[in-house]
Protein backbone atom coordinates (compact mmCIF):
# COMPACT_ATOMS: atom_id res chain seq x y z
CA UNK A 1 0.00 0.00 0.00
CA UNK A 2 2.99 2.03 0.89
CA UNK A 3 6.18 1.99 -0.82
CA UNK A 4 9.29 4.16 0.22
CA UNK A 5 12.79 3.72 -2.08
CA UNK A 6 16.05 5.69 -1.01
CA UNK A 7 14.05 8.67 0.11
CA UNK A 8 16.13 11.70 1.18
CA UNK A 9 15.01 15.00 2.34
CA UNK A 10 17.00 17.81 2.95
CA UNK A 11 16.29 21.07 4.83
CA UNK A 12 19.44 23.19 3.67
CA UNK A 13 22.28 21.20 4.95
CA UNK A 14 20.89 18.99 7.79
CA UNK A 15 19.26 15.49 6.27
CA UNK A 16 16.27 14.88 8.27
CA UNK A 17 15.46 11.56 6.22
CA UNK A 18 18.69 9.63 5.05
CA UNK A 19 17.77 6.99 2.09
CA UNK A 20 14.96 4.85 3.81
CA UNK A 21 12.95 2.36 2.18
CA UNK A 22 10.19 -0.01 3.35
CA UNK A 23 7.15 -0.99 2.43
CA UNK A 24 3.80 -1.48 4.15
CA UNK A 25 1.02 -3.97 3.11
CA UNK A 26 -2.10 -3.60 3.24
CA UNK A 27 -3.99 -3.71 6.71
CA UNK A 28 -0.84 -3.20 8.54
CA UNK A 29 -0.21 -1.13 11.47
CA UNK A 30 3.41 0.32 11.49
CA UNK A 31 4.53 1.93 14.50
CA UNK A 32 7.31 4.79 13.62
CA UNK A 33 9.49 4.95 17.24
CA UNK A 34 12.40 7.03 17.70
CA UNK A 35 13.83 10.14 19.75
CA UNK A 36 12.66 13.32 19.00
CA UNK A 37 13.88 14.80 15.34
CA UNK A 38 14.53 11.46 14.33
CA UNK A 39 12.86 11.90 11.02
CA UNK A 40 9.12 10.18 11.86
CA UNK A 41 7.53 13.34 11.45
CA UNK A 42 9.27 14.73 8.23
CA UNK A 43 8.90 10.50 6.52
CA UNK A 44 5.03 11.07 7.38
CA UNK A 45 4.64 14.56 5.67
CA UNK A 46 6.34 13.27 2.51
CA UNK A 47 4.01 10.19 2.87
CA UNK A 48 1.18 12.51 2.79
CA UNK A 49 2.01 14.95 0.44
CA UNK A 50 3.02 17.85 2.14
CA UNK A 51 6.81 18.11 1.71
CA UNK A 52 8.32 16.43 -1.40
CA UNK A 53 11.30 14.42 -1.05
CA UNK A 54 14.77 15.75 -1.59
CA UNK A 55 15.31 12.55 -3.84
CA UNK A 56 13.69 8.83 -3.90
CA UNK A 57 10.33 7.76 -4.75
CA UNK A 58 7.30 7.63 -2.54
CA UNK A 59 3.76 5.72 -3.83
CA UNK A 60 0.84 5.20 -2.01
CA UNK A 61 -1.82 2.83 -3.20
CA UNK A 62 0.12 2.96 -6.34
CA UNK A 63 0.47 6.82 -6.98
CA UNK A 64 3.61 8.48 -6.44
CA UNK A 65 3.18 11.14 -4.13
CA UNK A 66 4.54 14.46 -6.14
CA UNK A 67 3.05 13.16 -9.61
CA UNK A 68 -0.85 12.20 -8.38
CA UNK A 69 -0.90 14.21 -5.08
CA UNK A 70 -4.63 14.77 -5.44
CA UNK A 71 -5.23 11.04 -5.48
CA UNK A 72 -3.00 10.49 -2.76
CA UNK A 73 -4.71 12.47 -0.84
CA UNK A 74 -7.89 10.93 -1.53
CA UNK A 75 -6.52 8.02 -0.16
CA UNK A 76 -4.89 9.50 3.34
CA UNK A 77 -6.45 10.41 6.60
CA UNK A 78 -3.83 12.89 8.60
CA UNK A 79 -3.46 13.67 11.82
CA UNK A 80 -0.10 16.02 12.12
CA UNK A 81 1.81 16.16 15.39
CA UNK A 82 0.69 20.07 15.72
CA UNK A 83 -3.49 19.34 15.83
CA UNK A 84 -3.93 21.66 13.03
CA UNK A 85 -7.43 23.41 14.09
CA UNK A 86 -8.99 26.81 13.02
CA UNK A 87 -8.89 27.94 16.96
CA UNK A 88 -12.46 30.39 16.34
CA UNK A 89 -14.55 27.71 14.39
CA UNK A 90 -17.25 25.35 16.60
CA UNK A 91 -16.21 21.68 16.56
CA UNK A 92 -19.14 21.26 14.07
CA UNK A 93 -18.42 23.39 11.78
CA UNK A 94 -14.72 22.38 11.20
CA UNK A 95 -15.71 18.73 10.82
CA UNK A 96 -18.44 20.11 8.18
CA UNK A 97 -15.60 21.88 6.51
CA UNK A 98 -13.78 19.17 6.12
CA UNK A 99 -16.42 17.00 5.12
CA UNK A 100 -17.35 19.33 2.61
CA UNK A 101 -12.97 19.40 1.12
CA UNK A 102 -13.14 16.10 1.42
CA UNK A 103 -16.54 15.85 -1.49
CA UNK A 104 -18.50 13.65 1.15
CA UNK A 105 -22.12 15.47 -0.23
CA UNK A 106 -24.47 12.94 0.42
CA UNK A 107 -22.20 10.26 2.87
CA UNK A 108 -21.35 12.88 4.95
CA UNK A 109 -24.11 12.97 7.74
CA UNK A 110 -23.54 9.12 8.14
CA UNK A 111 -19.71 9.82 8.50
CA UNK A 112 -20.49 12.50 10.75
CA UNK A 113 -22.12 10.74 13.14
CA UNK A 114 -19.81 7.89 13.08
CA UNK A 115 -16.83 10.13 13.76
CA UNK A 116 -18.18 11.93 16.66
CA UNK A 117 -19.60 9.16 18.39
CA UNK A 118 -15.71 7.09 17.50
CA UNK A 119 -13.97 10.51 18.98
CA UNK A 120 -16.14 11.04 21.72
CA UNK A 121 -17.05 14.22 20.69
CA UNK A 122 -20.91 14.46 21.29
CA UNK A 123 -20.37 16.77 24.25
CA UNK A 124 -18.87 19.56 22.66
CA UNK A 125 -20.65 20.01 19.27
CA UNK A 126 -21.23 23.53 19.72
CA UNK A 127 -18.39 24.20 21.73
CA UNK A 128 -15.50 27.04 20.40
CA UNK A 129 -12.49 24.93 19.80
CA UNK A 130 -9.89 27.40 20.97
CA UNK A 131 -11.77 26.57 24.37
CA UNK A 132 -11.32 22.83 23.97
CA UNK A 133 -8.88 20.78 26.17
CA UNK A 134 -6.08 19.51 24.75
CA UNK A 135 -7.47 16.17 25.14
CA UNK A 136 -10.34 17.50 23.30
CA UNK A 137 -8.50 19.07 20.36
CA UNK A 138 -6.11 16.22 20.05
CA UNK A 139 -9.73 13.92 19.09
CA UNK A 140 -11.21 16.76 17.07
CA UNK A 141 -8.35 16.49 14.98
CA UNK A 142 -8.58 12.58 14.88
CA UNK A 143 -12.00 13.34 13.46
CA UNK A 144 -10.72 15.24 10.66
CA UNK A 145 -8.32 12.69 9.53
CA UNK A 146 -11.06 9.40 9.91
CA UNK A 147 -14.33 11.57 8.45
CA UNK A 148 -13.78 10.67 4.87
CA UNK A 149 -13.29 6.82 5.94
CA UNK A 150 -9.44 6.84 4.42
CA UNK A 151 -7.88 3.74 3.09
CA UNK A 152 -4.34 5.08 4.76
CA UNK A 153 -4.28 5.94 8.33
CA UNK A 154 -1.05 8.67 9.20
CA UNK A 155 -1.46 9.40 13.09
CA UNK A 156 1.87 11.68 13.91
CA UNK A 157 1.82 11.12 18.08
CA UNK A 158 -1.79 10.10 18.11
CA UNK A 159 -1.82 9.90 22.13
CA UNK A 160 0.12 12.95 23.19
CA UNK A 161 -1.67 15.36 25.61
CA UNK A 162 -4.65 12.16 26.48
CA UNK A 163 -4.97 10.57 29.65
CA UNK A 164 -4.57 7.31 30.27
CA UNK A 165 -8.65 6.55 30.33
CA UNK A 166 -8.34 8.21 26.49
CA UNK A 167 -4.89 6.82 25.50
CA UNK A 168 -6.71 3.31 26.02
CA UNK A 169 -9.67 4.62 23.90
CA UNK A 170 -7.77 5.79 21.22
CA UNK A 171 -5.72 2.59 20.87
CA UNK A 172 -8.98 0.65 21.14
CA UNK A 173 -10.26 2.43 18.18
CA UNK A 174 -7.05 2.47 16.00
CA UNK A 175 -6.98 -1.96 16.44
CA UNK A 176 -10.46 -1.37 15.35
CA UNK A 177 -10.32 0.35 12.50
CA UNK A 178 -6.81 -1.87 11.76
CA UNK A 179 -8.87 -4.87 9.92
CA UNK A 180 -9.65 -2.44 6.84
CA UNK A 181 -7.20 0.30 7.04
CA UNK A 182 -2.95 0.76 6.53
CA UNK A 183 -2.36 2.36 9.42
CA UNK A 184 1.16 4.14 10.49
CA UNK A 185 1.39 5.75 13.72
CA UNK A 186 4.39 7.52 15.94
CA UNK A 187 5.49 7.62 19.09
CA UNK A 188 8.27 8.06 21.17
CA UNK A 189 6.50 5.92 23.34
CA UNK A 190 7.88 2.33 22.66
CA UNK A 191 5.22 0.53 25.27
CA UNK A 192 3.06 2.43 23.00
CA UNK A 193 3.73 1.36 19.71
CA UNK A 194 4.20 -2.10 21.50
CA UNK A 195 0.72 -2.23 22.22
CA UNK A 196 -1.08 -1.32 19.18
CA UNK A 197 1.36 -2.23 16.18
CA UNK A 198 1.91 -5.25 14.11
CA UNK A 199 5.20 -3.89 13.00
CA UNK A 200 7.32 -1.54 14.09
CA UNK A 201 9.91 0.66 12.57
CA UNK A 202 12.71 2.39 14.69
CA UNK A 203 14.08 5.93 13.15
CA UNK A 204 16.64 7.17 14.12
CA UNK A 205 19.23 9.94 12.94
CA UNK A 206 16.95 9.88 9.85
CA UNK A 207 17.84 6.12 8.86
CA UNK A 208 15.87 3.05 10.20
CA UNK A 209 17.78 1.68 12.70
CA UNK A 210 15.58 -1.60 13.18
CA UNK A 211 12.57 -2.88 11.22
CA UNK A 212 10.37 -5.68 12.30
CA UNK A 213 8.26 -7.37 15.24
CA UNK A 214 8.48 -6.19 18.49
CA UNK A 215 9.47 -9.75 20.02
CA UNK A 216 12.11 -10.07 16.87
CA UNK A 217 13.68 -6.53 17.96
CA UNK A 218 14.26 -7.74 21.40
CA UNK A 219 15.46 -11.02 20.70
CA UNK A 220 17.63 -9.50 18.25
CA UNK A 221 19.50 -6.72 20.80
CA UNK A 222 19.04 -9.31 24.06
CA UNK A 223 21.87 -11.76 24.69
CA UNK A 224 20.92 -12.85 27.73
CA UNK A 225 18.04 -15.09 29.49
CA UNK A 226 16.50 -14.03 32.28
CA UNK A 227 14.11 -15.18 35.17
CA UNK A 228 12.71 -14.39 38.53
CA UNK A 229 11.99 -17.15 40.89
CA UNK A 230 10.96 -17.58 44.70
CA UNK A 231 10.38 -20.45 46.28
CA UNK A 232 9.39 -21.81 49.44
CA UNK A 233 13.52 -24.01 50.01
CA UNK A 234 16.59 -23.32 52.56
CA UNK A 235 18.95 -20.66 51.35
CA UNK A 236 22.10 -23.01 51.15
CA UNK A 237 19.98 -25.84 49.01
CA UNK A 238 18.56 -22.96 46.41
CA UNK A 239 22.06 -21.52 46.59
CA UNK A 240 24.10 -23.95 45.74
CA UNK A 241 21.70 -25.81 43.31
CA UNK A 242 21.37 -22.48 41.27
CA UNK A 243 24.72 -22.14 40.59
CA UNK A 244 25.87 -24.99 39.41
CA UNK A 245 23.51 -24.21 36.25
CA UNK A 246 26.25 -21.89 34.77
CA UNK A 247 24.87 -18.49 34.95
CA UNK A 248 25.98 -15.71 34.69
CA UNK A 249 24.60 -13.41 37.60
CA UNK A 250 22.44 -14.00 40.20
CA UNK A 251 20.73 -11.33 42.08
CA UNK A 252 18.68 -12.14 46.11
CA UNK A 253 15.51 -10.67 46.42
CA UNK A 254 15.60 -10.20 50.02
CA UNK A 255 12.18 -8.41 50.49
CA UNK A 256 10.72 -12.30 51.11
CA UNK A 257 9.09 -13.83 53.70
CA UNK A 258 10.78 -15.84 55.82
CA UNK A 259 11.38 -19.81 54.43
CA UNK A 260 10.97 -17.90 51.16
CA UNK A 261 14.18 -17.45 48.57
CA UNK A 262 13.62 -15.28 45.44
CA UNK A 263 16.73 -14.32 42.93
CA UNK A 264 17.36 -12.92 39.74
CA UNK A 265 18.84 -15.43 37.44
CA UNK A 266 20.73 -14.30 34.33
CA UNK A 267 22.57 -16.62 32.05
CA UNK A 268 23.30 -16.51 28.38
CA UNK A 269 21.18 -16.48 25.89
CA UNK A 270 21.62 -20.25 24.42
CA UNK A 271 21.06 -21.58 27.73
CA UNK A 272 17.62 -22.81 28.29
CA UNK A 273 17.04 -21.59 32.04
CA UNK A 274 13.40 -21.72 31.96
CA UNK A 275 14.13 -25.82 31.58
CA UNK A 276 16.77 -26.49 34.03
CA UNK A 277 14.38 -24.50 37.02
CA UNK A 278 11.40 -26.82 35.63
CA UNK A 279 13.58 -29.63 36.01
CA UNK A 280 15.43 -28.42 39.54
CA UNK A 281 11.96 -28.07 41.25
CA UNK A 282 10.35 -31.31 40.26
CA UNK A 283 13.57 -32.82 41.27
CA UNK A 284 13.45 -30.96 44.87
CA UNK A 285 9.40 -30.54 45.11
CA UNK A 286 9.55 -26.88 46.07
CA UNK A 287 6.61 -24.31 46.27
CA UNK A 288 6.69 -21.76 44.01
CA UNK A 289 5.83 -18.57 44.84
CA UNK A 290 6.36 -16.65 42.09
CA UNK A 291 8.08 -17.56 38.53
CA UNK A 292 8.59 -14.63 35.55
CA UNK A 293 10.81 -14.86 32.74
CA UNK A 294 12.05 -11.05 32.69
CA UNK A 295 11.74 -8.99 29.02
CA UNK A 296 14.36 -6.76 28.24
CA UNK A 297 12.74 -3.38 28.85
CA UNK A 298 11.61 -1.02 26.10
CA UNK A 299 13.70 1.37 26.96
CA UNK A 300 16.90 -0.78 27.17
CA UNK A 301 16.19 -2.34 23.94
CA UNK A 302 15.55 1.21 22.05
CA UNK A 303 18.58 2.71 23.70
CA UNK A 304 20.35 -0.70 22.18
CA UNK A 305 18.92 -0.32 18.55
CA UNK A 306 19.59 3.28 18.16
CA UNK A 307 22.90 3.18 19.61
CA UNK A 308 25.43 0.63 18.76
CA UNK A 309 26.83 0.66 15.34
CA UNK A 310 26.68 -3.10 15.05
CA UNK A 311 22.85 -3.05 15.29
CA UNK A 312 22.10 -0.10 13.13
CA UNK A 313 22.68 -2.53 10.20
CA UNK A 314 19.27 -4.39 11.55
CA UNK A 315 16.93 -3.07 9.51
CA UNK A 316 18.24 -4.29 6.02
CA UNK A 317 17.38 -8.02 7.23
CA UNK B 1 -15.08 25.29 -8.60
CA UNK B 2 -17.00 23.22 -5.71
CA UNK B 3 -13.62 23.32 -4.01
CA UNK B 4 -12.88 27.00 -4.48
CA UNK B 5 -16.49 27.83 -3.16
CA UNK B 6 -15.75 25.35 0.18
CA UNK B 7 -12.19 27.22 1.03
CA UNK B 8 -14.33 31.02 -0.37
CA UNK B 9 -16.53 29.88 2.67
CA UNK B 10 -14.59 29.21 5.25
CA UNK B 11 -12.22 32.35 4.65
CA UNK B 12 -15.03 34.71 4.08
CA UNK B 13 -16.93 33.65 7.59
CA UNK B 14 -13.77 33.86 9.09
CA UNK B 15 -13.25 37.13 8.65
CA UNK B 16 -16.41 37.51 10.29
CA UNK B 17 -15.09 35.24 13.42
CA UNK B 18 -13.56 38.11 15.23
CA UNK B 19 -14.46 41.27 15.85
CA UNK B 20 -11.42 42.46 13.05
CA UNK B 21 -13.80 42.27 10.07
CA UNK B 22 -16.15 44.85 11.96
CA UNK B 23 -13.06 47.37 13.22
CA UNK B 24 -11.85 46.91 9.84
CA UNK B 25 -14.65 48.05 7.85
CA UNK B 26 -15.42 50.56 9.94
CA UNK B 27 -12.63 52.36 10.51
CA UNK B 28 -12.13 51.86 6.13
CA UNK B 29 -14.86 53.34 5.71
CA UNK B 30 -14.94 56.36 8.45
CA UNK B 31 -11.51 57.05 7.27
CA UNK B 32 -11.63 56.90 3.97
CA UNK B 33 -14.93 59.47 4.00
CA UNK B 34 -13.62 61.77 6.49
CA UNK B 35 -10.50 62.83 4.78
CA UNK B 36 -12.62 63.37 1.56
CA UNK B 37 -15.37 65.31 3.71
CA UNK B 38 -12.37 67.59 5.16
CA UNK B 39 -11.22 68.15 1.43
CA UNK B 40 -15.17 68.65 0.33
CA UNK B 41 -15.96 71.06 2.76
CA UNK B 42 -13.37 73.24 2.16
CA UNK B 43 -13.42 73.23 -1.72
CA UNK B 44 -17.08 72.65 -2.34
CA UNK B 45 -16.45 70.35 -4.96
CA UNK B 46 -19.00 68.02 -6.38
CA UNK B 47 -16.70 65.81 -7.74
CA UNK B 48 -14.60 62.37 -6.02
CA UNK B 49 -10.88 63.22 -6.81
CA UNK B 50 -9.79 63.73 -3.67
CA UNK B 51 -11.11 60.59 -2.36
CA UNK B 52 -9.70 58.85 -5.48
CA UNK B 53 -6.22 60.48 -5.03
CA UNK B 54 -5.97 59.31 -1.50
CA UNK B 55 -6.73 55.91 -2.32
CA UNK B 56 -3.94 54.17 -3.61
CA UNK B 57 -1.78 55.05 -0.70
CA UNK B 58 -4.01 54.70 2.13
CA UNK B 59 -5.08 51.55 0.92
CA UNK B 60 -1.80 49.72 -0.20
CA UNK B 61 0.08 51.17 2.79
CA UNK B 62 -2.99 50.27 5.61
CA UNK B 63 -6.10 48.27 4.49
CA UNK B 64 -4.64 45.86 1.73
CA UNK B 65 -1.95 44.55 3.83
CA UNK B 66 -4.71 44.29 6.94
CA UNK B 67 -6.85 42.30 4.95
CA UNK B 68 -4.51 39.88 3.44
CA UNK B 69 -1.97 39.51 6.18
CA UNK B 70 -3.90 36.64 7.80
CA UNK B 71 -4.37 34.67 4.76
CA UNK B 72 -1.64 32.58 5.00
CA UNK B 73 0.29 33.81 8.19
CA UNK B 74 -2.52 32.44 10.25
CA UNK B 75 -2.62 29.09 8.67
CA UNK B 76 1.10 28.49 9.18
CA UNK B 77 1.22 29.52 12.58
CA UNK B 78 -1.63 27.33 13.63
CA UNK B 79 -0.28 24.48 11.19
CA UNK B 80 -3.62 24.73 9.59
CA UNK B 81 -1.93 24.95 6.50
CA UNK B 82 -0.30 21.22 6.76
CA UNK B 83 -4.27 20.17 6.74
CA UNK B 84 -5.43 22.97 4.54
CA UNK B 85 -2.43 21.36 1.63
CA UNK B 86 -3.33 17.71 1.93
CA UNK B 87 -6.90 18.31 1.48
CA UNK B 88 -7.56 16.74 -2.00
CA UNK B 89 -8.08 20.27 -3.42
CA UNK B 90 -5.54 21.89 -5.93
CA UNK B 91 -3.46 24.84 -4.36
CA UNK B 92 -4.21 26.98 -7.13
CA UNK B 93 -8.07 26.49 -6.51
CA UNK B 94 -7.42 27.05 -2.75
CA UNK B 95 -5.39 30.27 -3.76
CA UNK B 96 -8.05 31.17 -5.81
CA UNK B 97 -10.81 30.73 -2.89
CA UNK B 98 -8.79 32.60 -0.65
CA UNK B 99 -8.17 35.54 -3.35
CA UNK B 100 -11.97 35.62 -3.43
CA UNK B 101 -12.99 35.55 -0.11
CA UNK B 102 -10.46 38.84 0.55
CA UNK B 103 -11.67 40.28 -2.48
CA UNK B 104 -15.65 39.77 -1.29
CA UNK B 105 -14.64 41.74 2.09
CA UNK B 106 -12.81 44.31 0.15
CA UNK B 107 -15.56 44.99 -2.29
CA UNK B 108 -18.19 45.23 0.52
CA UNK B 109 -15.91 47.26 2.48
CA UNK B 110 -15.66 49.82 -0.45
CA UNK B 111 -19.37 49.58 -1.21
CA UNK B 112 -19.92 51.41 2.25
CA UNK B 113 -18.30 54.54 0.74
CA UNK B 114 -20.46 55.05 -1.79
CA UNK B 115 -22.95 57.47 0.68
CA UNK B 116 -20.28 59.93 -0.84
CA UNK B 117 -22.04 59.52 -4.23
CA UNK B 118 -25.21 59.30 -3.02
CA UNK B 119 -24.40 62.57 -0.90
CA UNK B 120 -23.44 64.60 -4.28
CA UNK B 121 -26.55 63.46 -5.75
CA UNK B 122 -28.73 65.25 -3.47
CA UNK B 123 -25.94 68.39 -2.87
CA UNK B 124 -25.04 68.86 -6.38
CA UNK B 125 -24.61 67.44 -10.13
CA UNK B 126 -21.68 65.57 -10.05
CA UNK B 127 -19.92 64.12 -13.14
CA UNK B 128 -20.84 60.73 -12.43
CA UNK B 129 -18.18 59.51 -15.32
CA UNK B 130 -15.34 60.18 -13.49
CA UNK B 131 -17.01 58.67 -10.22
CA UNK B 132 -17.54 55.30 -11.88
CA UNK B 133 -14.25 55.39 -13.56
CA UNK B 134 -12.80 55.84 -9.75
CA UNK B 135 -14.59 52.99 -8.22
CA UNK B 136 -13.45 50.41 -11.67
CA UNK B 137 -9.86 51.91 -11.15
CA UNK B 138 -10.38 50.70 -6.94
CA UNK B 139 -11.66 47.87 -7.66
CA UNK B 140 -8.92 46.87 -10.17
CA UNK B 141 -6.54 48.27 -7.56
CA UNK B 142 -8.01 46.22 -4.55
CA UNK B 143 -7.45 43.11 -6.98
CA UNK B 144 -4.06 43.69 -7.36
CA UNK B 145 -2.87 44.65 -4.06
CA UNK B 146 -5.00 41.81 -2.65
CA UNK B 147 -3.01 39.25 -4.61
CA UNK B 148 0.24 40.54 -3.76
CA UNK B 149 -0.51 40.84 -0.18
CA UNK B 150 -1.39 37.17 -0.24
CA UNK B 151 1.63 36.22 -2.25
CA UNK B 152 3.57 37.73 0.70
CA UNK B 153 1.56 36.24 3.26
CA UNK B 154 2.68 33.06 2.39
CA UNK B 155 6.25 33.63 3.16
CA UNK B 156 5.91 34.24 7.20
CA UNK B 157 4.65 32.85 9.89
CA UNK B 158 3.97 35.80 11.63
CA UNK B 159 0.62 37.88 10.30
CA UNK B 160 2.81 41.94 11.46
CA UNK B 161 5.98 40.88 9.57
CA UNK B 162 3.44 40.00 6.33
CA UNK B 163 1.81 43.10 7.14
CA UNK B 164 5.08 45.32 6.95
CA UNK B 165 6.15 44.08 3.86
CA UNK B 166 2.82 43.93 2.14
CA UNK B 167 2.74 47.85 2.89
CA UNK B 168 5.99 48.26 1.71
CA UNK B 169 5.97 47.29 -1.28
CA UNK B 170 2.55 47.92 -1.86
CA UNK B 171 3.95 51.53 -0.82
CA UNK B 172 6.56 50.89 -3.30
CA UNK B 173 4.32 50.36 -5.93
CA UNK B 174 1.95 53.56 -5.42
CA UNK B 175 5.51 55.62 -5.39
CA UNK B 176 7.16 54.87 -8.31
CA UNK B 177 4.29 55.76 -10.31
CA UNK B 178 4.80 59.63 -9.05
CA UNK B 179 6.44 61.58 -11.03
CA UNK B 180 9.64 62.30 -8.77
CA UNK B 181 10.85 59.28 -7.56
CA UNK B 182 11.57 57.79 -10.75
CA UNK B 183 12.90 61.26 -11.78
CA UNK B 184 15.42 60.39 -8.60
CA UNK B 185 15.94 56.55 -9.58
CA UNK B 186 16.56 57.82 -12.99
CA UNK B 187 19.55 60.19 -11.80
CA UNK B 188 21.39 57.28 -10.42
CA UNK B 189 20.56 54.43 -13.36
CA UNK B 190 19.38 56.13 -16.17
CA UNK B 191 16.31 54.92 -17.89
CA UNK B 192 15.58 52.68 -14.78
CA UNK B 193 13.15 54.95 -13.31
CA UNK B 194 11.10 55.37 -16.47
CA UNK B 195 10.68 52.27 -17.24
CA UNK B 196 9.44 51.30 -13.71
CA UNK B 197 7.03 54.76 -13.89
CA UNK B 198 5.83 53.25 -17.29
CA UNK B 199 5.42 49.65 -16.57
CA UNK B 200 6.04 48.72 -12.74
CA UNK B 201 4.07 51.71 -10.77
CA UNK B 202 0.46 52.06 -9.82
CA UNK B 203 -0.57 55.30 -10.20
CA UNK B 204 -0.52 56.13 -13.92
CA UNK B 205 -2.59 53.91 -14.86
CA UNK B 206 -4.87 54.29 -12.00
CA UNK B 207 -5.07 57.91 -12.49
CA UNK B 208 -6.23 57.30 -16.27
CA UNK B 209 -9.18 55.14 -15.11
CA UNK B 210 -10.16 57.78 -11.93
CA UNK B 211 -10.39 60.41 -14.72
CA UNK B 212 -12.71 58.50 -16.33
CA UNK B 213 -10.46 57.48 -19.58
CA UNK B 214 -10.38 53.20 -19.29
CA UNK B 215 -7.38 52.21 -21.51
CA UNK B 216 -7.43 48.84 -22.18
CA UNK B 217 -3.59 48.94 -21.82
CA UNK B 218 -4.24 49.94 -18.58
CA UNK B 219 -6.69 47.27 -17.27
CA UNK B 220 -4.40 44.45 -18.73
CA UNK B 221 -1.91 45.84 -16.41
CA UNK B 222 -4.00 45.22 -13.24
CA UNK B 223 -5.27 42.00 -14.42
CA UNK B 224 -1.75 40.53 -15.23
CA UNK B 225 -0.14 41.66 -12.24
CA UNK B 226 -2.75 39.92 -10.26
CA UNK B 227 -2.85 37.10 -11.99
CA UNK B 228 0.79 36.71 -12.15
CA UNK B 229 0.72 37.38 -8.21
CA UNK B 230 -2.15 34.28 -7.95
CA UNK B 231 -0.04 31.93 -9.73
CA UNK B 232 3.06 32.46 -7.98
CA UNK B 233 1.37 32.09 -4.88
CA UNK B 234 0.37 28.68 -5.86
CA UNK B 235 3.89 27.86 -6.97
CA UNK B 236 5.40 28.82 -3.54
CA UNK B 237 3.21 27.01 -1.81
CA UNK B 238 3.50 23.70 -3.99
CA UNK B 239 7.80 23.81 -3.60
CA UNK B 240 6.41 23.45 0.31
CA UNK B 241 9.96 24.22 1.37
CA UNK B 242 8.30 25.63 4.98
Amino acid sequence: MITLKNVCKNYGPIQAVANVSFSIPKGEIVGFVGPNGAGKSTTMKIITTYTAPSSGTVTVGGFDVVENALEVRELIGYLPETTPLYADMLVHEYLEFVGRARHLNGAFKSRFDWVVEAAGLGTVLRRKIGELSKGFRQRTCLAQALIHDPAVLILDEPTSGLDPLQIIGIRKLIKELAHEKTIILSTHILSEAAAVSDRILMIHNGRIAADGKFEDLVRRVSDQNSVYIAVRAPKKDFDSSVRSMDLKDIIYDEALPRGVVGAHLFSEAKVDLTGKLNELIREKKWDIFNFTPEQMSLEDTFIRLTSGDKNSQGGDA
Amino acid sequence: MNDVKVIFKREFDAYFYSPIAYVFSIIFIVLNTGLYMFHFFFFGNADMRAFFSTLPLVLGMIFIPAITMRLWSEEKKLGTVELLLTLPIRTEHIVLGKYLASLVFYLVALAGTLTIPLMLLFLGRPDFGPIAGGYFGAILLGAFFLALGIFISAFFSDQIISLIITSLVCGFFVLIGWRYVPMVIDGWIPGLGSFLYHYVGVSRHFNDIERGVVDLRSVVYFLSFTALFLFLNAKVLERRKF
